[in-house]
């Protein structure tokens, strides 16, 4: 069969857009010395080529100085303790390095670049942020190697999101070059996070560009985004100039970029601020309850407990009322105020959160404590009818496994407490209905 | 000794090599008791088709190597394993000796042995050693995987082994990928998880030493070409990390296991088929169900009497194991024996079932009910075919024929895996398969005809893949692929948008991850969506493009799960048809014409075997397909009464692909002592026959060839006037404009051909021989589904025309 014939219907080789390139493609394609200007950088020679570095200074946002009492929040986990050589990277501000990338696609893996590295530092009083930007695949390991360069001398990240996505695939990409290994980094701060457990309660999304509006107060720093690109566009925008498009709209990509960087070091000196403080600028019951979770999580009981009684009396929407009712109740517990615990617990019988975790604590409460086996077993009772009554058909499997176990342990509970009733009062009715002990326990 | 007189009325008819003695010697009681009752049934020799017998056989053994670790040798003496079976120690010896090979065995042979003993040897000589083994499925890999745990635990866990697939928690991965020295995983899962993920995987790839590709004979047609392409783009990440894997492959019986492993993995491959492992006697019975309307060639339901063969089984207390075709006919066979065999109180059930869709604890449990006897019967889809070891069973019984001879003797497989005898039964189904195997027992039980091709050229699939593999790492643009053209492919990629060249290389430049859409299990990615919108809308399920045409036109019924749909409405634009669920007694059959161009011949030959100017012609070559979904019609089950038709305005459907044809030459056709629509018929017949039996041949599915019938252009290429739309009904009942020169087409039914027109043209001779016996053996009248096609569509004397027609090309 001729060519054009074996070609033409093959679905493998439908184009891949019928719409027109975002940018068109003009006749000539562009001298390098173009785009350099267009994007305002200068041709860097490394051992591996070249690239384009665009370099720009700010003066906001200011330097933020990493409080201890912040980096210890923002680096605790229970698995590990910390070097002594990281925590001393760490403490030294001259190590860090913001970093962002913009790449071809966000699915990962082998096939996905990133055409624009964006690095800054803490200099001089404001921000010194520096751009590589590949002009084709050939200039990827000039990037890298300049990168690596950087990172050497600067080896703690800080990213938003740069643990998931833009480090595992630098990674990728330097292995992927065979012969600049990738540099190691003393420590990675990824501030998506602590982030998202401070505001994702008020701002329900925490994309960088939402929190430069809502939390940074970007007005007041005379930051606009007002002509920046769409995320989404990025990718197509880089594919366009690739094939002899326009590189205009790369300009608006580096801008994002250098925007992005900016806000990062921003949110860095916020949530460096919120941590380290004792008085709190925030009058939100939601922003304060999201930083009494996020404390409550690291141990930092007495001040979590502190900021959610707050939090309280800020205002909360209801669910969200119920839910620091609980975390109250919880810390409360954890100190051995088991009264002021059981109160709270009271208050949640009614909600539709918490209320048979409730009815176990109070069990507990009033078996361990009060030593009332009698209400305690009716406290089961109660949890085991709110349970039951609750039992809208679920067709998730899990939420069955779970409301199953939760039965279970009720069951086993009560039993337990029955046995303990019966050897004390043989004479005692087991079976109680449940409508009556509701009435009586509410 | 006092044989039964069914018994030996059996023997005299299956005129059995062994005189009947030496069968009922060697059959144990309870086997014997049973057959006996079968064979009960079998009043007029018609039932028990054959009744084979194979003798027990000697293992021949070999001892360990001394090049082999003393730990690994130490470990099998534990497990009871002190010698080889000779074919062990073959593959060992070649494995060392750095061949890559193909290990042809039966079931239950000691296969996993003959990989795992070199490449364990090996790990543990230098643990910076990793392997890959593929298995064709999840289970097959969870199987392997508790082998080689119980191998691990007698060496104190010195190496890593884990299963990587969709099930893998996101949490053990890492860990996988370092510390894997022996990775289990499936052939999707190497093109979706592993390959585009290749820089986490550097160790494995930098070490790769081994690849293990177990069940080779599923490799073949459509799966087949898919692997070999992605066993390229394996070998060129390999390479990348400075490694050259070796091959090991093991494969059921075939006719051509060197040719498929050394296609796929473009390398030269040694065959090691002897076989050292011994083997329990057995009992092969083929058993077609009594005819009960013979002018129409209708027998009693195949299930029905797969269930009572079961029964008769288990009666004679014989732990027995039922194979079916489907998850319906599982759940009917499995209704029929529990209710036969009804629980004991306080017992727990004896007769299971066992599928695909079952949780994994719950088969693990079936598993171990079947070892230790728990479960007396057991009934399965073909998720138990493949080396799950479930231990021995007395008896197999088979609920239609499995589709090739490798499957069916896989299956077989399950009785007597190791010693004592066994029996197992085929149960015919009224298919002309099922009817042409149960027919010819000799093409059964001879040498195995059966060959596994693949086409891994096929534009559409490799081009899917050199998208792959740009996603994976840049090609260069002297790269090889096979024997692909890449300097004029990669432009063609690169104008549609797909690659960039920089330099030397083409680079991906999509924001998509290309393996996502390329399945490894049809040709295209152009798929219809079917949308259940009974409910709440929800996906059921995909369909090809072909296909939808067919079975997802609106008004259509659609059958998925065993769950009749309507369909609502086709969006054709985006791909989707949405369904409602339907309790209906019709099902629809979809009105297609077809039409075929010749474009161009690869090789042809004139033949006129009896002299005498009678000539016909076989060809393969590049045809160009169209076919339109004009209409269907509502055909009621069981009584396949047409009660209803509609008209349809679908967009024809065009595709190149490949064919094999042969054509009836003017003046045998006029030599055919019959009316012309009696001839037109005879053709359609016959090539209905040769479809069916290329389908046996070829071990692909019926919905992979397709037919048609077109007058000979008159010379290759320039047909475009003599190309004439055909249809079914018309060309069945002759109404049709009369053909002078026809030509029969087998064709492809998958975009660029994926490599069956080639050998059906090699294999001609076998083809029509095949579809005489099939015709002739048939007991039917004036046709039947079994071989020519059902009488009512047909005119009287179809089936006389075709095998006239099939004299006069028959040597």
């Amino acid at each position: 069969m001729s060519t054009s014939d074996k070609f033409a219907r093959l679905s493998a080789l439908k184009p891949v857009r019928s719409a027109a390139p975002l940018a068109e493609p003009s006749n000539e394609p562009m001298q390098g010395d173009e785009v350099t200007q267009l994007l305002g950088g200068l041709c860097q020679k490394t051992k591996y080529g070249q690239h384009l570095t665009i370099r720009n200074w700010y003066s906001s946002p200011e330097f933020s100085e990493p409080a201890p009492a912040a980096l210890d929040l923002l680096t605790r986990n229970k698995d590990e303790t910390l070097s002594r050589k990281t925590r001393a990277a760490l403490e030294n501000p001259e190590r860090w390095l913001f970093l962002d990338t913009e790449t071809t696609g966000l699915a990962g893996g082998t096939g996905t670049y990133a055409f624009l590295t964006g690095i800054a530092w803490w200099d001089a009083g404001g921000l010194q942020v520096e751009q590589f930007f590949m002009r084709d695949f050939t200039e990827e390991h000039s990037v890298l190697c300049e990168l690596a360069a950087r990172i050497a001398e600067r080896p703690v990240l800080v990213t938003y999101n740069g643990k998931t996505f833009d480090w595992p695939l630098l990674e990728s990409r330097f292995t992927m070059t065979r012969r600049i290994p990738a540099p190691k980094l003393a420590a990675h701060l990824d501030l998506l996070h602590p982030a998202r457990a401070l505001w994702k309660l008020r701002l329900g999304s925490v994309r960088l560009t939402d929190l430069e509006r809502q939390v940074l107060d970007a007005e007041r720093l005379g930051w606009r985004r007002e002509d920046d690109v769409a995320s989404a566009l990025i990718p197509q925008f880089y594919f366009d100039y690739l094939r002899g498009g326009s590189a205009a709209p790369l300009a608006g990509v580096v801008r994002h970029n250098q925007m992005d960087l900016r806000g990062l070091a921003a949110l860095f000196g916020k949530i460096n601020t919120l941590l380290s403080t004792e008085v709190l600028a925030e009058t939100d019951g939601r922003d304060l309850f999201g930083l009494s979770r996020f404390l409550h999580r690291r141990g930092e009981s007495p001040k979590a407990e502190k900021i959610c009684v707050k939090a309280l009396e800020a205002g909360l929407p209801a669910e969200h009322r119920q839910q620091a009712s609980r975390d109250l109740a919880l810390m409360a517990k954890r100190r051995g105020d088991h009264a002021a615990a059981a109160e709270l617990w009271k208050s949640l019988l009614q909600g539709n959160q918490s209320a048979i975790e409730a009815c176990e604590q109070l069990a507990i409460y009033f078996e361990r404590r009060e030593k009332n086996i009698e209400l305690a077993a009716e406290y089961v009772q109660l949890g085991l009818a709110k349970l039951r009554s609750g039992g809208q058909r679920l067709r998730d499997p899990f939420a069955e496994a779970r409301i199953l176990r939760r039965e279970n342990s009720l069951l086993r509970r009560l039993a337990r407490l029955e046995q303990r009733l019966a050897t004390s009062r043989p004479q005692l009715q087991p079976e109680r209905s449940t409508a009556a002990t509701a009435g009586r326990l509410l | 000794m006092g044989d039964s007189l069914a018994v030996r009325q059996v023997l005299e008819h299956t005129k059995l090599a062994q005189g009947p003695e030496v069968l009922l010697e060697k059959t144990n009681a309870k086997a014997r008791a049973a057959l006996e009752a079968l064979a009960a049934r079998d009043h007029n020799g018609e039932v028990l088709t054959a009744v084979r017998h194979f003798p027990a056989r000697e293992a021949q053994w070999a001892e360990f190597s001394e090049w082999v670790n003393a730990d690994l040798c130490a470990a099998y003496g534990a497990k009871g394993i002190a010698r080889l079976y000779s074919h062990q120690a073959a593959a060992a010896e070649a494995v060392h000796a750095k061949k890559n090979i193909v290990i042809v065995t039966p079931t239950a042979s000691g296969k996993t042995l003959c990989y795992n003993l070199p490449v364990l040897h090996q790990v543990l000589e230098n643990p910076d050693t990793r392997a890959l083994y593929l298995f064709p499925t999840k289970a097959l890999a969870q199987d392997q995987l508790a082998e080689l745990h119980d191998l691990n635990t007698r060496l104190e866990n010195r190496f890593g082994v884990f299963t990587y697939d969709g099930d893998t928690p996101g949490d053990a991965r890492r860990a996988i990928r370092e510390r894997g020295h022996i990775v289990l995983t499936n052939p999707d899962m190497l093109h979706t998880g592993i390959l585009p993920h290749h820089t986490k995987w550097t160790r494995l790839f930098e070490n790769l030493k081994y690849i293990v590709i177990d069940e080779l004979h599923t490799y073949r047609g459509v799966f087949g070409s898919h692997l070999c392409n992605v066993l390229r783009r394996l070998q060129r990440i390999a390479k990348f990390y400075g490694s050259t894997p070796q091959f090991i492959c093991c494969s059921a019986t075939i006719a051509n296991p060197g040719e498929l492993a050394s296609r796929l993995i473009e390398n030269k491959v040694e065959v090691l088929s002897a076989n050292g492992a011994p083997a329990g006697e057995k009992t092969f019975v083929f058993y077609n169900p009594p005819v009960v309307n013979k002018a129409l060639g209708i027998r009693r339901s195949y299930i029905n009497e797969s269930a009572r063969v079961a029964q008769e089984f288990l009666k004679h207390e014989m732990q027995t194991m039922v194979f079916s075709n489907s998850r319906l006919q599982t759940e009917v066979l499995l209704t029929y024996l529990q209710r036969a065999n009804s629980q004991q109180p306080g017992q727990p059930e004896s007769i299971r079932g066992y599928r695909g869709g079952y949780l994994p604890n719950e088969r693990r449990e079936i598993e171990r009910g079947i070892r230790d006897g728990k479960i007396r019967g057991i009934v399965s889809t073909s998720a138990l075919e493949l080396g799950i070891d479930v231990g021995s069973l007395d008896s197999v019984v088979m609920a239609g024929y499995p589709g090739t001879i490798a499957a069916t003797w896989q299956r077989a497989g399950r009785a007597g895996r190791r010693s004592g005898s066994s029996c197992a039964v085929m149960v015919a189904s009224s298919s002309p398969l099922d009817q042409y195997i149960v027919r010819n027992p000799d093409y059964f039980f001879g040498n195995t005809p059966e060959h596994a091709y693949i086409q891994p050229d096929n534009l559409e699939i490799l081009l899917n893949h050199l998208k792959c593999a740009a996603f994976e790492l840049p090609i260069e643009a002297t790269e090889k692929m096979g024997e692909a053209d890449l300097p004029e492919l990669l432009p063609k990629l690169a104008d549609a948008g797909y690659l960039h060249r920089a330099g030397d290389f083409y680079h991906w430049t999509q924001e998509a991850y290309p393996a996502d859409t390329v399945s490894l299990r049809s040709v295209t990615s152009d798929n219809f969506i079917i949308v259940d919108i009974t409910g709440e809308p929800r996906v059921i399920g995909e369909v090809d493009f072909p296909s939808a045409l067919t079975f997802l036109h609106e008004k259509a019924i659609y059958l998925h799960g065993g769950q009749q749909y309507h369909v609502e409405h086709m969006d054709f634009k985006e791909r989707k048809a949405y369904v409602k669920e339907v309790d209906s007694d019709y099902y629809t059959d979809a009105v297609k014409y077809t039409q075929v161009r010749v474009l161009e011949g690869a090789n042809s030959e004139r033949i006129s075997p009896g002299g005498e100017n009678l000539w016909h012609v076989r060809t393969h070559g590049d045809v160009l397909v169209r076919s339109q979904v004009v209409g269907f019609k509502k055909i009621k089950f069981f009584t396949h009464e047409n009660i209803g038709d509609g008209k349809l305005e679908l967009p024809e459907n065009e595709m190149h692909t490949t064919a094999y044809w042969m054509t009836l030459e003017r003046g045998l056709v006029e030599s055919l002592p019959f009316s012309v629509s009696e001839r037109q018929s005879g053709m359609f017949g016959l090539l209905h026959a040769m479809a069916s039996v290329a389908t046996l041949l070829l071990m692909c599915d019926g919905r992979d060839l397709g037919t048609a019938i077109g007058e000979r252009p008159p010379a290759a290429g320039s047909g475009e006037s003599e190309f004439a739309p055909v249809r079914y009904e018309e060309m069945a009942s002759g109404k049709m404009k009369e053909f002078f020169e026809p030509n029969l087409y087998l064709y492809d039914a998958y975009p660029g051909g994926i490599g069956f027109s080639e050998p059906l043209f090699r294999a001609h001779d076998l083809l029509i021989e095949k579809t005489r016996e099939l015709i002739a053996g048939c007991e039917c009248e004036d046709g039947c589904p079994s071989c020519v096609g059902p009488a009512g569509d047909l005119v009287p004397r179809a089936k006389e025309a075709a095998l006239a027609i099939l004299g006069r090309v028959c040597a």
